[in-house]
Order: structure tokens, then sequence, then C-alpha cells
């Protein structure tokens, strides 16, 4: 029953640099207050950030299955993350410390049983490793749009579907929130409307899109740290990053797939000695960690970018390194340059 | 099975009008694996038992106005915070229909569906799990677990008696089952008007 409309090849795709995310969420509230105020969406986050090592939003998502298994190529069992593994989406007593009279003793917190705690940015910059070698970077994360997309067939309504633009986009008119979607999909972005009773997740802004704007994600980035493009335009970033350069990586590729949001891997001082001199042989992230997320390309990805800061430190140039930094700015935003405050409520640019 | 012609609140599965129709018992059985329409539910379920509900309790009755149909099945499985119990009544929308396999593309079934927390729908079902909201027309359902058994009203306009046969589908909650993952009557139980 699962269908498709896609006629074209195109692929709308997302670069993050993970060496220019400083995991401030400017990204998170801008999908949030746009996308997911209305009832049953407190819990859902379509974009999110999470410092990494971390068990990440839902709960230990990376262990939870899903995805297309490589051998025989059939769809994996997945976990359908619950309603406490999404967490978040507290009430708070606010009422009882502003006005209840005990604002002095009693002070903000969840409503929430304590044990059950866990919320998206729960773990925000635990990462790994001892003093004086402990490390961290940011992993932005959203829907994957991806090119194989389990979400899609494992559904037996029909209610999502593959768009020419490459967006993967459903129907909460045809879903039933049967929620084989979110046990396939192996990044755990899909979530549950429990009010509404249909599955949600990214929709890549699509009406934003189809009017030349950047999604929120990537045009409000104070770090300057996303692209967006279609992949097959040669002139892109996102394709200069990831066919070209090739130092723009999916995230778990191994889970088959074909996920169309890509990571500069982060680069990281290296490693201190017991007597605090410098290992200069040893990174502190260990390359192993990054090629479990990134995969083996991971190692000459991260080498290019050192050669080419090598290069500039020397007084060369560097395309990559020009583009990575947005001294052009709007060349983050692909073909969607429009400015958003000229869209009129119908959807339509007033410029 | 007679619809028995009845008054009185027969919305509510714990009333005593229910008291004096007969109980027809209907024998359930899982909605075959082959038959589920993605490959993700056929791989991900094989050699995971479900339809287990095997016997279902249905009386009927219409008060002219509407037809109500009180299936009654044992539960005593711990509830499920994800996934909640439901049941539904299959009609053929056009003369005929596969009931195993809860109707297919060219021959859909008519389904009032109940959901335990989420009430009634009123559903077009063209093969396992593969349904679409048809309005609301009129549908209604009310269930009730008490003792480890749910006692559950499904009513509809009175006109779908019509159809001459109904058919019966259980989902349990507890063990995930949704969509086409169901407990489905062997065969169409006769609708007689009394």
């Amino acid at each position: 029953m699962a269908a498709t409309t896609k006629t074209s090849n195109r692929q709308l795709a997302w670069v993050y640099d993970l060496n220019k995310c400083i995991g401030c969420q400017t990204c998170s509230v801008a999908c949030k207050v746009l996308w997911t105020r209305d009832e049953g969406e407190k819990h859902q986050w379509w974009m999110s950030v999470n410092t990494m090592p971390g068990l990440g939003t839902p709960k230990a998502w990376e262990e939870m299955g899903g995805g297309v298994d490589p051998v025989t190529g059939k769809p994996r069992p997945g976990h359908q993350p619950t309603r406490d593994e999404f967490g978040g989406g507290f009430d708070f007593n606010y009422h009882e410390v502003f006005y209840g009279g005990s604002g002095g003793k009693a002070h903000l917190e969840p409503q929430a049983p304590r044990e059950n705690r866990w919320a998206m940015n729960w773990d925000e910059d635990q990462g790994a490793g001892e003093w004086p070698n402990s490390y961290y970077f940011y992993l932005p994360r959203q829907c994957n749009h991806c090119t194989n997309p389990v979400c899609l067939t494992a559904c037996p309504t029909g209610a999502l579907s593959k768009e020419d633009n490459g967006l993967v986009l459903r129907d909460e008119e045809v879903c039933m929130g049967d929620r084989f979607c979110m046990e396939a999909c192996p990044y755990k972005k899909v979530y549950f409307n429990y009010d509404r009773h249909v599955g949600q997740q990214c929709i890549g802004c699509f009406p934003r899109i189809e009017a030349g704007v950047a999604p929120a994600c990537v045009r409000q980035c104070p770090g300057r740290a996303v692209f967006i493009g279609y992949l097959d335009d040669e002139t892109s970033s996102v394709h200069r990053l990831v066919k070209e350069w090739k130092i723009a990586l999916p995230l778990h590729a191994e889970a088959g797939t074909g996920p169309n949001v890509f990571y500069v891997p982060p680069l990281a001082p290296n490693r201190l000695n017991d007597d605090m001199s410098i290992d200069y042989d040893t990174p502190r992230i260990p390359p192993e960690y990054l090629e479990s997320l990134f995969g083996p390309g991971v190692h000459s990805a991260l080498d290019l970018l050192k050669s080419e800061m090598d290069s500039v430190r020397a007084g060369g140039k560097s395309e990559m390194l020009s583009t990575l930094i947005a001294y052009k700015w709007q060349e983050l935003l692909g073909p969607f340059t429009v400015d958003p405050a000229t869209l009129t409520p119908n959807g339509n640019t007033g410029a | 099975m007679k619809i028995a012609k009845l008054a009185g609140k027969l919305a509510d599965p714990a009333s005593a009008e229910w008291g004096s129709v007969e109980a027809a018992q209907v024998s359930l059985g899982p909605v075959s694996l082959e038959s589920q329409p993605t490959e993700y539910i056929r791989e991900t379920w094989k050699g995971r038992k479900y339809g287990q509900t095997a016997q279902a309790a249905v009386k009927a009755a219409s008060d002219g106005d509407r037809l109500y149909l009180r299936i009654e099945w044992a539960d005593d499985a711990a509830p499920n915070k994800e996934f909640q119990d439901a049941a539904g009544a299959l009609f053929p929308a056009d003369g005929d229909g596969n009931l195993a396999t809860l109707g297919a593309a060219d021959k859909p079934l008519a389904l009032w569906y109940w959901e335990e927390g989420r009430g009634s729908l009123n559903l077009v079902s063209r093969g396992p799990g593969v349904v679409t909201k048809d309005g609301n027309a009129g549908v209604g359902a009310n269930g009730v677990l008490a003792n480890g058994r749910w006692s559950v009203v499904i009513s509809g306009p009175a006109a779908m008696a019509a159809k001459g046969k109904v058919g019966l589908a259980v989902w349990n909650g507890s063990n995930e089952e949704r969509a086409g993952l169901a407990a489905v009557s062997q065969q169409w139980l006769p609708l007689e008007s009394d």
C-alpha cells in the first residue's frame, strides 16, 4: 500500500558543520515555535541538538534498531520510542513559585516523577573522557528525508510520500497512528501525537521551500553552521561538501536508508599527557568513535580539513574553508534566499 | 444472529436491556502474516504471536434508528501505555468481501471501529490495516472493562443491517496489536432482523 509520488531525482540535503555548531539550540527553538506548538506536540522537537557522546533523544536512540539489514536488504525490527523515552513536555510548578506565596523556598521543577525525567537536551555537555582529556561536540538532528525511506515503506495506510524535491512528507489525514514508521526509522525522528493520534516529523519547512525561503533551522542558525541545497546542483555548497570534497558525511549510513542530512565531522584538540605536555599524535575525540557515527570516510575527511587549514595557515587559499566559513552567508541557503519577512499569511512572498 | 428489537440505553454495554438478548459465540483467529501489507510488518512479526483472542460473544439489537452490536471478550493482560485495546464490526461494502484479510483493494469492507481512549471511527478497510477514514456517519462506541472482560457496544445507522452479515475483529493493545495485526472472526455472521 505504501506509495510514493516522486517523479524527479532531485534531493534536498542539509549539511551541518559540527566545527561551527555551538549547541545554542536556536535551530531547535526556531523549528519549535514554527511547527510544534499545538496540542499533543509539547514533547516534539523535530529539530534537536544533543551533546555527543550521549544518549540523546529519544533516550538511547542509537540502540533502538530499525533501518535495513545490510546483508539481507530486509527491514530490521525497531523499537517504537515511548513517551517517557522522548521525555520533556513537562508541566512546571509556575503557580507555586510565582503566585503561591512560597517563591522564597519553592523552586521551578518539572512535575514529572523524578526517576522518569528525560528530555530533548537532558545530557547536555556531559560528553565523555576524563579530565584533562574530556571531550564532547554537538550533533544537530532532524528527519533525514532518506532516499530509501523505511518509514514510508513500513506504513500500511500509505500516509507518507517522497516528494519531487526529496522531502518525505506525511498526510496526517491518512495516517492512522499505527507507528510502524517510528519503529522502522533508525534515527528515531518520528514523533507520536497522543492527542491527535498521528505520527509527526520534520516537514523540511516545505511551505517555506515552495516560497523560496530556507527552512527555519538553516535561516536562524547564528553560527552559520547549516547549509541547504539540492544535491545534484553542482554549484551548491551541499553538492561540493558532500559529493566533490566528501567532507560532509551521513550519520549512521550503515542503517541503509540513504540519509540526506550530512555532517562535517568535528576536529578536536590533541590529548594532554599526564605531565600536561601535548600528545600531538592523539586527537582527543577517539577516531573510532567518530567512525562509529560517520563511517570510515571520517578519517580522510578530517585529514583533508586539516591539510586545508595548514595550507591557509601557510598563506594559501582554500575554497573549501571559504565555503565552510560562509563569508557569503547567502550561500548557506542554496536557492532559498527569499527573506522570510516577505512571506504573507497565505504563503506567498509580498515582494 | 437475530437483531433484537429493543428500546433503552443500548449504547451502554452495562445496560440491563442487553440481558434479554441471546449471544452468539464467535471464533476468532489471527489475520494471516502473509496478507499483511508491508514487508516491515511481515518481517518484524514473523515468529511473534498476535490475534490470540480466540472467542468473543456478540449480541445485536436495534431501536429502529440504530444498529447496536455488543461484543464481549476476555482480556486480562496488563495494559500497554502506547497501544490500546480495540474492536471492530465489519460489513461488506459491496455485497461480499474477504473477511479474513479485512477486505481487499477492490472489495472494501465498512469498519465500525472502537479503541480504548480514542472512541469510535467510521473506516473503510481495504486489507489488513489498509484503512481510510470515512467521515463520522453516525458511528459511536462505548467500552467497559470489568473482571478481565471487555464489553463494547459499537453502533451506527440501522440501514447497515441490510448488508445481512457482520464480522468482528479484536486488537490486543497489550501485545502492540494495531492495523492488520488483529484477531478476526473466522466467518461472516448472518444478521437477521427480528
